[in-house]
């Protein structure tokens, strides 16, 4: 009876699956597809789901020889700010977790609920001050107004926190009986076992510096200069009647994120598990 | 004798500040971080809210000027915007929260059932929550297109999707829920895998239906994972400003310009900035995601304190 209500269950649940799979992956496919059709099929070919003319035309016209709106230029300027901050992140996050975690000092719990506290506190209202502090720092137009205020973060602190938490503080003590300093026990002991956690830390940490939109466009006016997702919004601007050119930039916006989801999948879907532990 | 004691004593103290100090060096990077561009922006940004600042120059001090001004003064372009930006903000929320549950909850009960292809559903429903807002945007204002979209195309409509309502609500919606559901569908996937078997089985045994089952045991065995994704996505949703920036422009006639997009205006649009104003707009909006957030944990956990 049970393993009939099974049958059941998991074939309307397949149903609605597939269903809502459709939605999900019309608008990428045909994203994709629109940007191979070329500017006079979309003007007066019709309505068409493949293209009629297969033809690279938006991509060479965005990615070569294009001053107006230097997509290539761009993915460069965002690959630079991501992968710095991506680096950074990692190893300003560990040696915080670590302190938070391993090492005994006063007021230690207390600054930590204090951080994560902070925590709820509005962003918005930190907008317009960080821009002018970054402005003093003369960092205006430049790729340090995205790699360096966002390591201020405190969420990753606590993932890698409570990672290391269950770590067993026996491999720490045998460490130290042989001598070792509090550094090396954080090169050697922790560090290896933690790398899971960080790992996902870093793509989080890549991806939302990539996709990070609002900041940027704040920071950065100079065409040159700019990353590519606020780039998209210049793009629009400039060719808001062409969807052809506007999907060929979309699609190579998407890329770096889709192939590192592709690759590293289970670390981001099995995230969740590891914050989710501490729902209480 | 009494050299070698002391240059114990010497060589131990030595060695206790070094211990005593190092705590700190792990800690310091990360904390001039957050002094710099989160603690100082955070009290500074306040600060800015009570002066006329046009961001160069000195700051000018006039209290609660700005806050009468778009709080109360009805004949300021302010006060408007300020009004227009926080009820279409507020109309935002109160539209998307409850499908940003709802959907992703019922999308993680169906992947529970581990139908055949459930791990590429799972993947196909996160990936979105990886992509760029403004490339998200781009491609869904493709679909919507009146003239070449696939949806006026294939429905055999005439809607002018972006461009009027409640038209440009759906749009909205529809965009932020399939970019966003990804994250809370995980957490709930996390949180059906922990429920035990028995419960089902033991319910079935009775005689209960699907329903049943799902508001008797399966809901509230997911209580904390609710709370917690109901007060992050409406927080989330509270700072909208990609969606509708780039598929509505704020249209029509600024039926959908959120309040971020006002604040983003003032402060760092063309001409001056009036970055007093656009603090105090930041401020005012961050205490109502505050207060709101309060309201719905207070409530959310008021089975816990009886």
């Amino acid at each position: 009876m049970s393993s009939k209500n099974n049958v059941i269950s998991k074939t309307i649940s397949l149903i609605f699956l597939v269903l809502m799979g459709i939605i999900w992956i019309t608008p990428l496919v045909w994203g994709l597809l629109t940007s191979f059709k070329s500017r006079q099929e979309l003007l007066t070919g019709g309505f068409n789901l493949l293209p009629i003319n297969w033809v690279l035309d938006n991509y060479t016209h965005l990615l070569i020889n294009n001053r107006s709106t230097p997509l290539l230029r761009w993915f460069f300027n965002s690959m630079v700010i991501s992968v710095s901050h991506t680096f950074l992140v990692v190893i300003i996050v560990s040696l915080s977790a670590f302190a938070y975690s391993r090492l005994r000092f006063k007021g230690r719990d207390s600054l930590f609920v204090f951080l994560l506290a902070t925590m709820m506190f509005p962003q918005i209202v930190n907008l317009i001050p960080l821009y002018v502090i970054v402005d003093r720092l003369g960092w205006v137009n430049t790729p340090f107004a995205m790699i360096f205020p966002g390591l201020a973060g405190v969420f990753n602190i606590f993932l890698v926190r409570q990672f290391m938490n269950n770590i067993p503080i026996q491999y720490d003590e045998s460490a130290r009986i042989d001598g070792a300093s509090d550094f090396k026990i954080y090169t050697s002991v922790i560090l290896p076992l933690v790398r899971p956690v960080l790992l996902v830390v870093a793509l989080f940490s890549f991806t939302a510096s990539w996709n990070d939109f609002l900041w940027p466009t704040i920071v950065v006016n100079d065409v040159d200069r700019m990353p590519i997702t606020p780039g998209l919004q210049l793009l629009q601007g400039m060719f808001v009647s062409q969807p052809g050119l506007l999907m060929a930039g979309a699609i190579v916006a998407i890329i770096p994120t889709f192939f590192l989801y592709l690759f590293a999948q289970q670390y981001f879907l099995e995230s969740m598990s590891l914050s989710v532990g501490v729902k209480g | 004798m009494e050299t070698n004691i002391k240059t114990l004593y010497e060589e131990s103290s030595s060695k206790k500040i070094l211990i005593k100090s190092s705590p700190y060096l792990f800690l310091l990077p990360h904390l001039i971080f957050f002094l710099i561009f989160f603690l100082i922006p955070s009290v500074f940004g306040i600060y800015i809210s009570f002066t006329d600042w046009n961001l160069f120059g000195t700051p000018n001090f006039v209290g609660l000027q700005n806050y009468q001004t778009i709080l109360m003064n009805s004949e300021s372009t302010f006060n408007t915007q300020f009004y227009n930006g926080l009820t279409n903000t507020f109309i935002f929320v109160l539209f998307t929260v409850p499908f940003c549950i709802i959907v992703p909850l019922l999308l993680a009960s169906a992947l529970n059932a581990k139908p055949k292809l459930h791990k590429f559903f799972q993947s196909l429903f996160y990936l979105p929550t990886l992509l760029a807002i403004s490339a998200v945007t781009l491609i869904w204002s493709i679909i919507f297109s009146p003239s070449h979209g696939p949806i006026n195309n294939m429905f055999d409509l005439n809607v002018l999707w972006t461009s009027s309502q409640p038209f440009a609500w759906v749009v909205l919606v529809v965009v932020t829920v399939w970019w966003t559901i990804g994250g809370n569908m995980i957490i709930y996937q996390a949180g059906l895998n922990g429920i035990s078997r028995d419960y089902y089985e033991a319910a079935d045994i009775d005689g209960a239906t699907t329903i049943q089952k799902f508001f008797k045991i399966t809901l509230p065995s997911l209580r904390g994972q609710l709370l917690y994704t109901v007060v992050i996505t409406t927080i989330a949703q509270f700072n909208v400003y990609g969606q509708p920036l780039m598929l509505t422009a704020g249209g029509p006639n600024n039926s959908t310009r959120v309040l971020l997009m006002y604040i983003q205006q003032n402060a760092f649009g063309s001409g001056q900035s009036i970055a007093g104003i656009a603090s105090a707009m930041a401020v005012m909006l961050g205490l109502c995601i505050m207060v709101i957030s309060a309201i719905q944990f207070i409530f959310l956990t008021r089975n816990d304190r009886k």
